[in-house]
């Protein structure tokens, strides 16, 4: 069984337990795309928050590739896609309630986003 | 799932302190709990998935009440006993012990 080690703590410190995996997969969108975030309301673990869901909004960047949490809450690291930085205009999340100049980047992984 | 810790637009939750020169840990304890995840996930006992899984199946009034630190000591206990690496009563046994020695 691994065991933690003084060597490996700096590293595991500083970079948390990636989820980021070396797998060669297209990524479904690019910046500058306009996306719409999926409905789901799974019983299991998701990353996509409730007030983004059923969103629009602006691919920013792509990080790259990373294992899917829903389905890697399995215990196995599963399902590999693209990570973007997505930006919503305040008024896309909050409506009229929302300040004029307000807008969040959030990572959403592949499996979330369909194009807009 | 659509638990507690899925605060995002909530209202009523007061304003967020902003600390000067505020530490990583106010309790020492709390760095334990944050050296526990290490040990943990080195030992293949969860990912971070699962970890944050854990936090979000917490009873909600309980998640409410609870500090960030207590939230991943819950998920430690939750899933480690979950996998049967721990048992509920070895956990409350110690316990007991320690805070009969005043170690608490």
């Amino acid at each position: 069984m691994p065991m933690l080690t003084s060597e490996i703590v700096p590293g595991l410190v500083a970079g948390g337990a990636s989820c980021r995996m070396d797998a060669d997969v297209a990524p479904k969108f690019k910046p500058g795309d306009r996306v719409t975030t999926i409905n789901i309301n799974p019983l299991g673990h998701t990353r996509l928050p409730r007030y983004v869901r059923g969103k629009t909004g602006t691919v920013a960047r792509d990080h790259g590739v990373f294992a899917f949490p829903d389905t890697s809450v399995s215990g196995v690291h599963s399902d590999p896609q693209h990570v973007y930085s997505v930006r919503f205009e305040g008024e896309e999340l909050w409506g009229q309630d929302a300040n004029a100049r307000s807008c969040l980047y959030i990572d959403m992984f592949d499996r979330y986003l369909e194009p807009a | 799932m659509n638990g507690i810790h899925d605060l995002g637009g909530m209202h009523g939750l007061g304003p967020i302190e902003r600390e000067a020169d505020e530490p990583y840990f106010h309790e020492e304890w709390e760095g334990r709990v944050f050296g526990l995840f290490f040990a943990n996930f080195a030992q293949g006992h969860f990912n971070v998935d699962q970890f944050r899984h854990g936090i979000e199946k917490m009873a909600p009034a309980g998640y409410l009440q609870t500090s960030y630190y207590e939230h991943w000591l819950h998920s430690f206990e939750t899933l480690l006993s979950e996998k049967g690496i721990i048992s509920l009563e070895e956990l409350d046994r110690k316990q007991a012990e320690l805070s009969q020695a005043g170690d608490t």
